[in-house]
């Protein structure tokens, strides 16, 4: 088998895994932005206005950019707002540690709130890995092909 | 379609988000404040000794933790072992009886969510979550 087509395998797989991840993600929060919203308001960060809004829209936007991922429609826009998006995530929720705050209440529904800080850190980090290969791989494929 | 770069593809999704972001918005608009967290049911330590022995304590800590130390009396009911746990708590209910769902930090959801379930699910009332957790029990025995 060519190395292209490992590569175009790799990235198909990692395109439906981190699509599959954040759709799931937008469903579980967008049916109840009651406590979406409590959950940023956790974070000791943002007005409770502002973390009304957001639970309003993050949802929705995690949806878009995993359809967007399943139809490779406004791929690399996607990519790019996925990975802003987690980079945040991560960053706020080392700050909330640090600050003292327990952050295990995760975004991915009642299972999630059971795992340590240490299982949500890696499991975050992994998803960065996951979409900036998606990002790099794809790039360096686009480039071969051109 | 000529498809244009990745900031201009991500300014199209960040709109298109914004469309359903509305419409979920009106449809929760009575249901929701933008002003204030809705109210909370939390209860401090001092109102719940304050309250006397007719307390049913819930940990909603995962096992290891409840096995570590919790407060005396209280039963394990977490999201992750909740079909096995529920039962024996209701075994051990006795109507009327308040209930406190405590976690592990003041901002960890665990016991919110428990709490709404035993509401929810089970149909209890004068269900409570302790504000400040364990942590706040243990700080109140100094």
């Amino acid at each position: 088998m060519k190395t292209s087509q490992v590569k175009s395998w790799i990235v198909g797989l990692l395109r439906l895994l981190v699509a599959a991840t954040f759709l799931y993600a937008g469903v579980i929060k967008v049916t109840n932005p009651i406590r979406f919203s409590r959950d940023i308001n956790n974070y000791h960060v943002l007005p409770w206005s502002v973390a009304v809004a957001l639970a309003f829209y993050l949802p929705w936007l995690e949806i878009i950019c995993g359809v967007a991922l399943l139809l490779r429609r406004f791929y690399y826009g996607a990519v790019a707002i996925l990975l802003i998006l987690i980079s945040l995530f991560i960053i706020a929720s080392v700050s909330a540690k640090l600050r003292g705050i327990d952050v295990s209440c995760g975004c991915f529904g009642g299972p999630s709130r059971n795992l340590n800080f240490a299982t949500h850190l890696a499991l975050d980090a992994a998803l960065l890995v996951a979409i900036a290969a998606l990002w790099l791989i794809g790039r360096r494929m686009r480039l071969e092909r051109a | 379609m000529r498809r244009g770069g990745p900031i201009r593809e991500g300014l199209v999704l960040l709109c298109l988000a914004f469309l359903p972001a509305l419409g979920e918005t009106i449809y929760w608009r009575n249901q929701m404040s933008w002003s204030h967290p809705p109210v909370q049911d939390e209860i401090t330590v001092a109102q719940a000794r304050s309250l006397g022995g007719s307390i049913l304590w819930v940990d909603a800590r995962p096992a290891e933790e409840f096995a570590a130390g919790h407060i005396p009396g209280a039963l394990l009911l977490n999201a992750e072992q909740w079909d096995s746990l529920l039962p024996v708590m209701l075994n051990a209910w006795i109507p009327g009886q308040k209930i406190i769902v405590y976690c592990g930090k003041q901002s960890c959801g665990a016991s919110r969510e428990v709490a709404r379930r035993l509401r929810d699910e089970a149909n209890l009332a004068n269900v409570f979550v302790l504000e400040g957790g364990w942590e706040a029990w243990e700080e109140s025995k100094k």
